[in-house]
């Protein structure tokens, strides 16, 4: 009995034992959301002296690591979080962890200004980065071949790209670069290159229009083709926290999602979630 | 004064083409500086090829080091330290869709293969997969690391049912992409870590490579992932496995000892379970968890026939296959206390006979008419129930390093009466102390585990 009663008191000691907020919170992830997750912080700390925010890349798949293994309170990232990676976060910390859409981005194609070809299907684009399409001919420009520049596998611009566009195995020819600066700039200098990454780096490149297929009109990524769905390579960027945010971290959460934080996302080049 | 001027003019002129001569022109520097980053880059890019068939390849392993004290007065030396497991798990990824994985378990005097297997999946639906070697049953607590497990072991059900946890087989695995339904189908060989005598009592099954009769066991399970929105998840499922063994006897033995049937040497002695399982994981007071699995059937053991008199070697009596219907269930609650600590208290409890009870025990028996063919066979201390209450805290220094402190309390079934079931032990000294361990009690086999766990 006595056993019994040992149990049971140790169990209403735990069961009431709680994570408490954080007073610094860490952010970390997806390397398209840097720039975003700065804006907001920086934003943020000004009109609240008292917050603690420290903002880190690495790529998605780094961020939701390190959430996993509690190093950051907030992973950013551009793909959702995978089962694999929830498996292992209920297994740490007992949480299937919560998901915060908090802005839309289109993906965005890069191509140099002096590339001929200025739109492309969905479908070519993944001919192109699988290694079935290599010459620029191919898709009505000139006869020189085709440079492809990508992100690293643990992006998630990487693995949205991949499953949504590519539907296989990137060609071997592909480079890979630690960040979308990195492909913009290779893409800058190379004219035969071709590149994707998040819509607010585009700047000195061509953005190549996309279309859904042979007989849809292409598209740019714009705030009103996003939202009508026109722009065919659109996804949601997420922030993943372990558990229900509470305290500082509730607080800076709803600000993100209030008309203030949203603003921010149209100023830094992606657009709102509503 | 014409000559001086000549000389000096001479001079200047030859002192200025040779500096023209040693400084290149800024266009030659470039294409200098050109050329080294163009071979740079050409030699970057032959680096970056070769690296990409290194990403192939992972590596990944954990090694646990323990103290244990038993408090059982039978377990002499009754503390100790070890080494419970190191292994070291090398993925190799050669395309999309294939993988090979081999996990070599390094401790103290041996050194042997956790898992061999390699997975196809399926290009096109994304959806199947088909693992082939040796690999985890499909059972949860089975397949959760041990790296990740709350408490030190499995439950007592599952560590009797799935001995090494691993087994030969081929495995069919069904999880499609938009819905979170899994569903895994093996065939499998079954000997995997079971033990089979033969008629001088000596395990037959010791390699483990091959299969010891030709009849192949199953091995379903099933799981739905239930998303409970900002409240958590609910997993829920469940598993069976339908196997037999090759009888060496020619009785088997019913599980509450009172009738024997006749068989054949290789003819199926069944071996078939069912179980249920869920997993509650709530974001509640900074996450907690509650999991639990109940699985009842009929397990077998082999026996042997009996083995006639040659010359001045005495006949061996055999011993009847037997069935029992068993019963086992394991509790977990589970509570994150902050980013670094967590704390696990389990419940198992495992009946090896249902059919017997404590008070049955040594009563029920089966005697048979000419023990000199067949021995006798009592209930005992195999057919006695047993319950854990177990606890555990760990601490997490980082992603890779855990200590963990595990309590154990260790309840068995009691049998009828003083002096029914009784064991001889010797202690520390050597002292022998005889019917020391009475089974009308709880014998005190209490467990503490203080365990240091790297992990890379």
């Amino acid at each position: 009995m006595k056993k019994f009663a040992v149990v049971a008191v140790l169990l209403v000691f735990v069961g009431f034992a709680f994570t408490p907020a954080p007073d610094r919170i860490t952010v970390k992830g997806s390397d398209t959301m840097v720039i975003l997750a700065q804006k907001w912080a920086e934003v943020y700390m000004q009109s609240n002296p008292s917050a603690a925010i420290q903002v880190t890349g690495g790529g998605s798949g780094t961020g939701i690591s390190a959430l996993i293994n509690g190093a950051t309170d907030i992973a950013n990232s551009s793909r959702k979080m995978k089962n694999t990676e929830r498996e292992k976060l209920k297994a740490r910390y007992n949480t299937l962890g919560i998901e915060v859409a908090c802005a839309k981005d289109g993906i965005t194609v890069y191509l140099h200004p002096s590339n001929k070809v200025k739109e492309l299907t969905v479908k070519q684009l993944g001919d192109i980065f699988r290694g079935e399409i290599t010459n620029w001919k191919q898709v009505g420009g000139a006869d020189q071949n085709i440079k492809l520049y990508g992100r690293e596998n643990s992006s998630g611009t990487y693995v949205f790209f991949q499953e949504n566009v590519v539907k296989g195995d990137y060609a071997p020819s592909c480079q890979t670069l630690p960040g979308t600066a990195a492909v913009v700039n290779a893409v800058k200098k190379d004219p035969n290159a071709i590149g994707y990454g998040g819509a607010a780096y585009a700047e000195g490149i061509e953005i190549c229009k996309v279309k859904k297929d042979d007989n849809s009109p292409g598209y740019v990524a714009s705030a009103e083709t996003i939202k009508s769905n026109q722009y065919p390579i659109t996804r949601y960027l997420f922030m993943y926290l372990r558990n229900k945010p509470t305290g500082a971290m509730k607080t800076y959460i709803d600000w993100i999602l209030s008309p203030e934080g949203q603003k921010l996302v149209v100023e830094t080049g992606y657009f709102p979630v509503k | 004064m014409k000559r001086i001027s000549l000389i000096a003019l001479v001079l200047v002129s030859v002192i200025f083409f040779k500096a023209n001569a040693q400084e290149p022109t800024t266009d030659e520097k470039l294409t200098e500086v050109n050329d080294k980053v163009n071979g740079l880059l050409e030699r970057l890019a032959t680096d970056e090829t070769d690296l990409q068939k290194l990403t192939k390849i992972k590596v990944s392993g954990y090694m646990q080091a323990q103290y244990q004290y038993f408090e059982n007065p039978s377990i002499q030396p009754n503390n100790y330290f070890s080494l419970r497991r190191a292994r070291v798990k090398f993925t190799y990824e050669m395309a999309d869709g294939v993988k090979f994985v081999l996990t070599p378990e390094f401790v103290p005097g041996n050194l042997s293969v956790k898992d061999a297997y390699v997975v196809l999946n399926d290009r096109w639906s994304k959806a199947f997969s088909i693992w082939a070697g040796k690999f985890n049953r499909p059972n949860y607590e089975v397949e959760y690391s041990s790296s990740s497990r709350e408490l030190a072991e499995r439950s007592m059900v599952i560590r009797t049912l799935y001995p090494g946890e691993r087994a030969i087989g081929a495995k069919l695995e069904y999880n499609p992409v938009n819905i979170p339904l899994h569903v895994q189908f093996a065939l499998l060989n079954g000997a995997d870590g079971i033990t089979i005598n033969n008629a001088s009592g000596v395990n037959q099954n010791t390699t483990e490579n091959k299969d010891f009769d030709n009849y192949k066991d199953i091995m379903v399970r099933a799981t739905y992932n239930l998303q409970l929105g900002n409240f958590g998840g609910l997993d829920f499922g469940a598993h069976g496995y339908f196997g037999s063994f090759k009888s060496n006897a020619l009785k088997t033995l019913s599980s509450d000892y009172t009738t024997i049937e006749d068989v054949k040497f290789g003819d199926a002695v069944k071996r078939n379970w069912v179980g249920g399982e869920f997993q509650l994981f709530a974001d509640l007071l900074g996450g907690l968890s509650v999991k639990g699995e109940y699985i009842a059937g009929k397990n077998a053991s082999i026996g042997y026939s009996p083995v006639a008199a040659v010359g001045t070697t005495a006949a061996t009596p055999g011993v009847a296959n037997f069935q029992n219907n068993f019963a086992g269930y394991y509790l977990y609650f589970i509570k994150n206390l902050g980013k670094k600590n967590q704390f696990a208290f389990r419940y198992d409890y495992y009946d090896p006979n249902t059919d017997i009870t404590g008070k049955d025990v040594t009563i029920a028996k089966y005697t048979s008419a000419d023990a000199t063919t067949l021995k006798n066979r009592v209930s005992g201390k195999s057919d006695l129930a047993t319950s854990t209450f177990g606890f555990a805290l760990h601490h997490y220094f980082d992603d890779n390093l855990r200590i963990s402190l595990n309590y154990e309390i260790v309840q068995n079934e009691k049998v009828g009466s003083a002096g029914l079931l009784t064991e001889d032990y010797t202690k520390a000294d050597g002292t022998k102390v005889v019917k020391g361990l009475d089974y009308s009690n709880v014998i005190n086999q209490n467990l503490l585990t203080l365990r240091i766990q790297a992990k890379f």
